[in-house]
């Protein structure tokens, strides 16, 4: 005991000089990570400017009462999920299906310069995006109007005033940003099947679907189960950047988040306890999910974030 | 005889719907492109798809001569730099220290950094700290909140773990500190890692565009990204009426040949060039590094 004492202080001397390299890492941590988790009592005290959160007197569960029981508080919860739900059922598989596709692709130029193409908007800021697609379906110039109005001889439609698009809208742009990036790590998948179980398959008079279901599908299950999980924490966050550029007051009936209302009655209106709990709701939520899918998929199939 | 046709018919469908994709990816880019280099009154008649009819650089020239925006360039061409370097010198040394699997206390450590990814103290707390480190006033709130990135550091770290250990033990034993075999050995081999890294910080700091916009208040401190959002905003919120305000400020500078809508169009294609000038050079890399990443989970 004594002994194995000496030599884990011994193990940690030989290492000193590594615990330097990540002291700055810790410090930093401390204050920009673990400061703001601290900063979550804030939902339960009364916030007084020339206070610290630690100085300001205790609310209790005021604050919290005020969230959950604000007429506010269910349209913003069901808004963010309907988003969050749609993004996982309808763009989840999306990557999937891109990589399957990539995948059948032998010439190997047309392979590299599709992927090229697919990554772009993804290394492309959100803000741009959004200003591109409003440029694109402008109601006056765009061109989508354009085509729709010379020929088809339809009215114009302004997409992004009216609430009918706002799904379509978010599932298109959530899509047509992520596809090819998230792509990659699936294209990585397939690329480490073993060529021999399709011909064997084959053999065995296996067609292509049957081999896909059997052999494909099962060996991108657990890359698929990572990125499920990192995508559940998330939840009720909803990718609120491409949420608040695509909010007009036309759609704010449906494009009202948990997080556009913690900006607006937080950071704009300085309701900071009301906001802190709505985030702290957010991220205890997430956590509870990440903890429970985790368990889900290590059971299923041995994928685990930790 | 049937079965190779089927396949052809796949194929081909196969080809045809990448192309598509590529095209639905590509085009709006290239629309935005061509209307920047035309004339701004002539782009109001319409019907310009993919090839400028009045060209001009005057667009350019307009975006280039504001003082808002030759300013917001300078604060996110600041941000990119020093963040960017900052980011890779503070994450790959860590990244370095955290690659020794035999060094005590390893897994806690790594674990204090996760746990940061699953849950966190959300936006009011955040900005709050931001405020009371007096951040938000100053040109570091762009740099200082994001020198590290959890998933970058995993990245640096497992492409140092395919670095022999034995490299590192057996300089030390000749003498060297772990500075000196980080610098001189372990940095010299992570080239490709480092050039992803570098994408991956470079594109965060240059499309970022949420700090300004929310938690700094000083315009003069917006990067291009806020400004862009601030235009868009306002754009969205006046659409109705965008068409009759555009017509009056068109009569009123009849002589320039440029619109509000032109110099945006001209305006996203600065913020989109450089990165498209960028990455597709370092697709081998990224697309490496991702699997690397992916595959050790």
């Amino acid at each position: 005991m004594k002994l194995s004492k000496r030599y884990l202080l011994r193990r940690i001397w030989r290492y000193r000089a590594l615990y330097i390299f990540i002291l700055p890492a810790v410090v930093w941590y401390v204050i920009f990570c673990y400061i703001p988790m601290y900063g979550l009592a804030l939902g339960f005290k009364e916030f007084h400017f020339n206070l610290s959160i630690w100085d300001s007197p205790w609310a209790g569960m005021r604050y919290f009462n005020q969230f959950i029981n604000d007429r506010m508080f269910w349209p913003l919860l069901q808004n963010t999920v309907i988003i969050s739900v749609l993004k996982m059922v309808i763009g989840f598989p999306a990557p999937i299906i891109l990589a399957l596709m990539i995948n059948e692709v032998s010439n190997k130029y047309f392979k590299k310069t599709i992927q090229t193409v697919t990554y772009l908007p993804y290394f492309v800021s959100w803000v741009v995006c959004i200003a591109v697609l409003v440029k694109f379906i402008s109601p006056h110039d765009g061109i989508i109007n354009n085509i729709l109005v010379n020929v088809f001889h339809k009215d114009a439609v302004y997409f992004m005033g009216e609430k009918n698009w706002f799904y379509p809208l978010v599932l298109f742009t959530d899509i047509w940003k992520n596809v090819g990036w998230n792509s990659i790590v699936y294209l990585s998948a397939l690329s480490g099947i073993d060529q021999q179980l399709y011909e064997a398959a084959s053999i065995d008079g296996a067609g292509k679907w049957k081999s896909m279901l059997h052999i494909t599908l099962p060996n991108i299950m657990p890359t698929a189960c990572i990125l499920f999980l990192l995508n559940i924490g998330n939840l009720l966050k909803a990718g609120y950047e491409q949420i608040i550029l695509l909010k007009t007051p036309g759609n704010s009936a449906l494009s009202m988040i948990l997080d556009t209302q913690i900006i607006q009655q937080g950071i704009q209106q300085g309701r900071y306890e009301y906001a802190t709990v709505a985030g702290l709701f957010q991220s205890v939520i997430g956590l509870i999910l990440v903890i429970i899918v985790n368990k889900i998929t290590k059971k299923l199939a041995e994928v685990s974030l930790w | 005889m049937m079965r190779k046709n089927k396949m052809q018919i796949s194929t081909i469908l196969n080809y045809s719907a990448l192309c598509l994709l590529g095209i639905i990816t590509l085009y709006p880019f290239i629309y935005i492109l061509v209307l920047s280099f035309n004339d701004g009154y002539d782009t109001l008649k319409g019907g310009i798809y993919f090839w400028p009819r009045e060209i001009t650089l005057d667009n350019y020239i307009k975006v280039f001569q504001d003082g808002n925006i030759l300013n917001a360039y300078g604060i996110t061409i600041f941000r990119t730099v020093i963040g960017t370097l900052m980011g890779i010198v503070m994450c790959s040394m860590l990244a370095f220290a955290l690659a020794f699997k035999d060094m005590p206390g390893r897994r806690f450590i790594v674990f204090f950094f996760f746990f940061t990814t699953i849950f966190s103290g959300g936006m009011i707390p955040y900005y709050i700290l931001l405020r009371q480190l007096k951040l938000t006033q100053s040109i570091w709130v762009y740099v200082l909140p994001q020198l590290y990135n959890f998933f970058n550091i995993m990245l640096l770290r497992t492409y140092f773990e395919t670095i022999p250990e034995s490299i590192g033990e057996s300089a030390r034993i000749d003498g060297c500190g772990y500075s000196r075999v980080f610098l001189q050995m372990f940095l010299p081999l992570s080239k490709p890692v480092l050039a992803t890294i570098m994408l991956f910080f470079g594109v965060a700091h240059w499309n970022e565009w949420f700090t300004g916009a929310y938690y700094v208040q000083n315009k003069d401190l917006f990067p291009v990204a806020t400004l862009l959002q601030n235009i868009l905003n306002e754009a969205t919120f006046e659409s109705a009426t965008f068409d009759a305000t555009k017509m009056n400020t068109g009569i009123a500078t009849a002589m320039s040949s440029t619109t509000p809508e032109s110099l945006k169009m001209a305006f996203i294609m600065v913020m989109t060039l450089p990165i498209l000038c960028v990455y597709p050079f370092l697709q081998k890399y990224f697309v490496k590094g991702i699997m690397i990443g992916s595959v050790k989970g």
